[in-house]
C-alpha cells in the first residue's frame, strides 16, 4: 500500500475523533457550563437583556444546532469575539503567537538537543557514576513544582542578582531576546528531569537487546554500538515524543507567560481563566486539540519511513 | 595439520556479583579446540555453557561479571587480559559467535546486507564498496539462502527463523574466523530446520577449515556433530571424551542420566526400546550448593563419602585416552 | 487456574519485599508513611489544629520560636505546612482512586469485550486525550466552581487515559490465557471472570499507578491554585506557592520554601518509591 493512501486513511480515521472533540466542547461549555449572562451582564440583568444576550450568542438554537456550529467553528477558525476584549479571537491568536513561538521554539530546541544528549551520555556510562548522578538530578528537578521554580528564579536572578530584565516584552527579532532568556533557562530546567529519563529509559531499553550482543560479537567499537545500532532504534520512541511536543508549543506556557508579562497564548489563556472570557478558552481548546491529532498522524507516518517493521495497513 | 590447537581454555572462573553475593557461574574449565573439528559443551540451563562463550569472546557483561581467574588462549595469546581494541580485531574476525535467538540477535532497522557487510567492513577495511557489496551476496549464497541479491536488501523481519539463523552464519563466517562458537544455534528453530542448519555448519566448517565450540542442551546434536564432548554441571567439566567414547562408556551418572533422557528407537524393529529415564529433582542453586560433589542430590550411585567429601571432584583419567571424569564414585 | 492469582500475589508479595530491603526505596516508603500520618493527624485534629492562630506580626522572618516565620495574616507558616499535608494527601488519594476507578473498569471492558464497546472505548479516550489536560481542567473547573470538590473531581477527570490504555492491553493479553479459559469451562460470568481472575494478574498496574497519579496530582493542585482554582477554605501547598508571588519582591521567601520543601520530599519519595515498586513488580517497564 502506497504511502499516501495509509496517510489519506489515517486522516479519515481522525474525522470521528475530531466530531469526539467538538462534542465534549459543546458539552462543557454548552450545555453544563453556568450562564454566561452573569459574567457579562451582571447581577442586575433584566430578563429581557439575558434573553437578547442568549439570542445573540446562539444559546436559543436547537443543541443540535449549537453543536454543529462549535463543529462549524472548529473548521473555519471562525472563533468569534471575546467577551472580556471584544477583540476577533483569530486576530488575538494570529498577535500572541509570535511571543509565544519566541519563548518555545528556542526551549524546544535546547531541552531536546540537552536531554538527548545527557541521555545517550548516560546510557553510554550506564551503571557509572555520571548516570547515576544525573538520574538522581532529574528526579529531583522533576519533584520541584514548576510555579516555584519561576517564582525563585525569577525573583533571584533577575530582582535580586539583576541578571535578566523581570518582565516586559518587545516586538521583533532581536528586541524580544533581553526577555525571553531567563524563561527558556528556567523551562529547561523545568523539562530536564522527565524528558532525560525518558529517553534515558527509552535508549536502556534497547541497549540490552539480543542484536546489541551481536554487534558486540562483531567487534564494533561500543561507541558504534551505542551511536549506530541502539540509537536508530530509540529513534521511534524519541521522534514521537518530539512531534508530540510541537502542538503545545503554540498554546505556550501558562506560568512563565503571565510572570513575565509576555503577551502570549499562555497569557491570553490564563487572561481568558480568569474573566471566564469562554470564546477564548473554547478556540484555544480546539485549536490545540486539532493540532495534537494532526501530530498524531505526523507521527503515524514517521513510523512506517523510520521503522521498516511497520507494515501499512 | 589438522589436529593443531587453536584455542585453549585453562581452569577459567568467571563470577557474577549479585544482591545475594558472588556466584562462580564457570568454575575452573579447561578444553580444547581443534582446527577442523567441533567439541561439544553439553548441559541444562544454568550450568555456565554460554557463561564461558561469553568470556571466550570477551563479552562477559561488567559490572556485574568478570573472568575472576584462568586462561584463555587463542594461537597462545592470552585474550583475558587483552586490550579492548585489540580484542576486537579479534571478536568477529577470529572469533565469531552465533546466538539462540535468530529472532531478535538481527538488528531490525538494518537490512541483512547492511548487517552482514558491516562485518566486512570492520576487519577487511581494503575492500572497496562494491567488493564488500559482492561479498555479502556470496556469503549469503554460500549459506544457502535463495536469490541472494534480492534477499541482500531486505530486513530481518522479512525473513522466517532458519532464514535468520543462516543470516548470523552468513555474518559469523563473512571473516572466516578460526573459531566459531555455536550457543544453541538450534535449539528456537523447528526440527527439520535445525537439521538443515547443522548440516550447513559441518559442510561450512569443511571449506573453512575452522574449530567449532558446539554448545548445547541436545546430545542428539552432539552425536552427530561434535568430535569430542565436554558436560558441564554447576560450572564444571564433569567428564570429557571423543563423541564415541563418551556415548558408549558413559563414566559419569550424570552423563549417563543424560542419555538415558533422549528417546531411543530400536534400529530393527523400529520401535521405542524403554522407558524414558529423567533426571529426578533439578539443578542446585550456585548460591547453595553442597558440599562434596554437586550433582549428590540426583545422583543414583551416591555414596556417604560423595556426601562427606570436601571439595568438588577433579577431573581424572578414565578408562580410554583422552577420556576424564569428575565423579568420587564413577561407573565402570 | 488459580496459580496466577497465586503467582501474582507472591509476586506482589517479593516485590514489596524487593522494596524494603533497599535502603533508598525504605527511606522513600517511611517519608511517605511519616506524611500520610500527618495527615492523618491533622484531620484528626491532633496537630496544626490551630494554624489558623496569629502568632505574631505580619511577615515575621524564620527564627528559633517560629520556625518558618508567619505570613501576612501573622499565622505561622510551620503550622500551614503541617495542616496543607492533609490537603495534599486527601487529593493524591481522591484523584489516584478516581482516575484508578475510571482507567481500570473502562480498559477493563473494552480489552475484555472487544469488538464495537472497545471501538467506543478507544474513541472515547482518544477523543479525551487530545484536549489538552489543562483546558479541560479549566474547563471542569469553571463548571464544578471553586473548591476541593472540583480539585479533586477535575484532576482525578483528567488523569485516567493512560491507565486505560495500559489496562485494555493488558486484558487482551490476558484473556486469552489458560486460566481464562478454564474459568470459561467452569461457566464463569464474565463479570466473575474479570473481577476474580483478570483483575487480580493485573493488579501491580494498578498499584504503579498509583504512585504516579498521587505525584501529578499533588503537583497540578499548584497550577490550580495558580489560576484562582485551588481549595478554599484550608491551606494547601499550591495556594501558599501561589500567594509568595506578591511576597518575594518584600523579601518574603519563607512561605514559598516552607511549601516548596514540604511538596519537594514527598513527590520525590513517591518517585523513588514508584520507580522501585515497577522496577520490582513489572521489569518490562523499567523506567518508562
Amino acid at each position: 500500500m502506497n504511502l499516501y493512501l495509509y496517510i489519506f486513511r489515517r486522516l479519515l480515521y481522525v474525522i470521528p475523533v475530531l466530531f469526539g472533540v467538538c462534542l465534549v466542547i459543546f458539552v462543557l461549555f454548552n450545555l453544563v457550563a453556568p450562564d454566561p449572562a452573569y459574567t457579562l451582564l451582571g447581577k442586575h440583568a433584566t430578563i429581557q437583556q439575558i434573553n437578547e444576550l442568549h439570542h445573540e450568542l446562539g444559546m436559543d438554537k436547537p443543541f443540535i444546532v449549537q453543536y454543529l456550529d462549535t463543529v462549524k467553528t472548529a473548521f473555519t477558525f471562525d472563533f468569534g469575539y471575546s467577551w472580556a476584549s471584544k477583540q476577533n479571537i483569530w486576530d488575538m491568536i494570529k498577535a500572541g503567537a509570535g511571543p509565544s513561538l519566541s519563548i518555545t521554539g528556542p526551549l524546544y530546541i535546547l531541552s531536546s538537543l540537552l536531554s538527548i544528549s545527557l541521555a545517550l551520555l548516560v546510557a553510554y556510562f550506564r551503571g557509572k557514576f555520571i548516570d547515576k548522578f544525573v538520574l538522581v538530578l532529574s528526579i529531583v528537578g522533576l519533584s520541584i513544582p514548576s510555579l516555584a521554580i519561576i517564582l525563585f528564579g525569577q525573583w533571584f536572578f533577575a530582582y535580586k542578582l539583576g541578571w535578566f530584565e523581570i518582565s516586559g516584552y518587545e516586538n521583533g527579532f532581536p528586541n524580544f531576546i533581553p526577555y525571553v532568556i531567563l524563561p527558556i533557562i528556567l523551562y529547561v530546567f523545568i523539562f530536564f528531569g522527565g524528558d532525560t529519563r525518558f529517553y534515558r529509559a527509552v535508549i536502556l531499553d534497547e541497549a540490552y537487546q539480543d542484536y546489541v550482543r551481536t554487534a558486540r560479537s562483531k567487534g564494533l567499537s561500543e561507541y558504534k554500538v551505542m551511536f549506530k545500532h541502539v540509537l536508530k532504534n530509540s529513534m521511534i520512541p524519541i521522534l514521537t515524543n518530539l512531534i508530540i511536543q510541537i502542538p503545545s508549543l503554540i498554546l505556550g506556557l501558562l506560568l512563565a507567560e503571565t510572570f513575565f508579562s509576555i503577551p502570549g497564548l499562555g497569557a491570553m489563556v490564563v487572561k481568558a481563566i480568569n474573566n471566564s472570557d469562554f470564546p477564548v478558552i473554547k478556540a484555544m481548546t480546539i485549536l490545540s486539540a486539532f493540532g495534537f491529532i494532526l501530530f498524531n498522524v505526523l507521527t503515524d507516518v514517521l513510523y512506517t519511513v523510520v521503522d521498516p517493521r511497520m507494515k501499512l495497513k | 595439520m589438522s589436529y593443531d590447537k587453536i584455542l585453549e581454555v585453562k581452569d577459567l572462573v568467571v563470577e557474577f556479583k549479585t544482591d545475594r553475593g558472588i556466584v562462580k557461574a564457570v568454575n575452573g574449565v579447561n578444553f580444547d579446540v581443534f582446527k577442523g573439528k567441533t567439541i561439544g559443551i553439553v548441559g541444562e540451563s544454568g550450568s555456565g555453557k554460554s557463561v564461558t562463550a561469553l568470556a571466550i569472546m570477551g563479552l562477559i557483561p561488567n559490572p556485574p561479571g568478570r573472568i575472576a581467574s584462568g586462561q584463555i588462549l587463542f594461537n597462545g595469546k592470552s585474550l583475558v587480559n587483552m586490550e579492548a581494541s585489540e580484542m576486537r580485531k579479534i571478536r568477529g574476525n577470529k572469533i565469531a559467535m552465533i546466538f539462540q535467538e535468530p529472532m531478535t540477535s538481527l538488528n531490525p532497522v538494518f537490512t541483512i546486507g547492511n548487517q552482514i557487510e558491516e562485518v566486512i567492513e570492520l576487519h577487511q577495511p581494503h575492500l572497496s564498496n562494491i567488493e564488500r557489496q559482492a561479498k555479502a551476496v556470496d556469503m549469503l549464497r554460500l549459506v544457502g539462502i535463495p536469490s541472494p541479491e534480492k534477499r541482500v536488501n531486505e530486513y530481518p523481519h522479512q525473513l522466517s527463523g532458519g532464514m535468520r539463523q543462516r543470516v548470523m552464519i552468513a555474518i559469523a563466517l563473512s571473516c572466516e574466523p578460526d573459531v566459531l562458537i555455536a550457543d544453541e544455534p538450534t535449539t528456537a528453530l523447528d526440527v527439520t530446520i535445525q537439521a538443515q542448519i547443522l548440516e550447513l555448519m559441518k559442510k561450512l566448517q569443511k571449506e573453512l577449515g575452522m574449530g567449532i565450540i558446539l554448545i548445547t542442551h541436545d546430545l542428539g546434536v552432539v552425536a552427530e556433530t561434535c568430535d569430542s564432548v565436554s558436560v558441564m554441571y554447576c560450572g564444571q567439566i564433569v567428564e570429557s571424551a571423543d563423541v564415541e567414547t563418551l556415548f558408549n562408556h558413559p563414566t559419569h551418572p550424570y552423563t549417563k542420566g543424560l542419555m538415558d533422557s533422549i528417546p531411543s528407537f530400536d534400529s530393527t524393529s523400529g520401535h521405542k526400546k524403554e522407558r524414558l529415564q529423567t533426571i529426578e529433582g533439578m539443578v542446585p542453586s550456585l548460591f547453595n550448593l553442597p558440599n562434596g560433589c554437586n550433582f549428590q542430590d540426583r545422583c543414583s550411585k551416591v555414596t556417604e563419602s560423595c556426601r562427606g567429601m570436601k571439595g568438588d571432584p577433579v577431573l581424572k583419567p578414565s578408562k580410554g585416552e583422552g577420556h576424564f571424569v569428575a565423579c568420587f564414585n564413577p561407573l565402570s | 487456574m488459580s496459580t496466577e492469582v497465586k503467582q501474582s500475589k507472591s509476586l506482589l508479595h517479593s516485590a514489596l519485599l524487593k522494596v524494603i530491603s533497599e535502603k533508598l526505596s525504605l527511606i522513600a516508603l517511611i517519608i511517605v508513611g511519616i506524611y500520610f500520618l500527618v495527615a492523618i493527624l491533622t484531620s484528626a485534629g491532633i496537630l496544626a489544629s490551630d494554624w489558623n492562630k496569629e502568632v505574631g506580626a505580619s511577615y515575621m522572618p524564620p527564627s528559633s520560636s517560629i520556625i518558618f516565620g508567619t505570613d501576612i495574616f501573622g499565622r505561622s507558616v510551620f503550622q500551614k505546612v503541617v495542616k496543607a499535608t492533609e490537603t495534599a494527601v486527601a487529593i493524591g488519594i481522591v484523584v489516584s482512586c478516581i482516575s484508578i476507578l475510571i482507567g481500570t473498569t473502562m480498559g477493563m471492558i473494552a480489552g475484555y469485550f472487544g469488538g464495537f464497546i472497545d471501538e467506543l472505548i478507544v474513541w472515547f479516550y482518544t477523543t479525551f486525550s487530545s484536549i489538552p489536560s489543562i483546558m479541560l481542567l479549566v474547563a471542569i473547573a469553571f463548571i464544578l466552581g471553586k473548591g476541593t470538590m472540583t480539585v479533586f473531581l477535575s484532576l482525578g477527570v483528567t488523569s485516567w487515559v493512560g491507565l486505560c490504555r495500559i489496562v485494555r492491553a493488558e486484558v487482551m493479553k490476558h484473556k486469552e490465557r489458560e486460566y481464562v479459559h478454564a474459568a470459561n469451562a467452569i461457566g464463569a460470568t464474565h463479570s466473575r471472570k474479570l473481577i476474580k481472575h483478570i483483575l487480580p494478574n493485573i493488579s501491580h498496574l494498578l498499584i504503579i499507578n498509583f504512585t504516579q497519579t498521587f505525584d501529578a496530582a499533588v503537583k497540578s493542585e499548584v497550577i490550580l491554585s495558580f489560576l484562582g482554582l485551588g481549595v478554599v477554605g484550608r491551606p494547601s501547598w499550591g495556594t501558599m506557592i501561589d500567594d509568595s508571588k506578591l511576597e518575594l519582591s518584600r523579601g518574603v521567601w519563607w512561605q514559598l520554601a516552607a511549601a516548596t520543601l514540604a511538596m519537594f520530599v514527598i513527590v520525590l519519595a513517591f518517585n523513588i518509591l514508584g520507580d522501585a515498586l515497577r522496577d520490582a513488580l513489572d521489569p518490562k517497564l523499567k523506567g518508562k
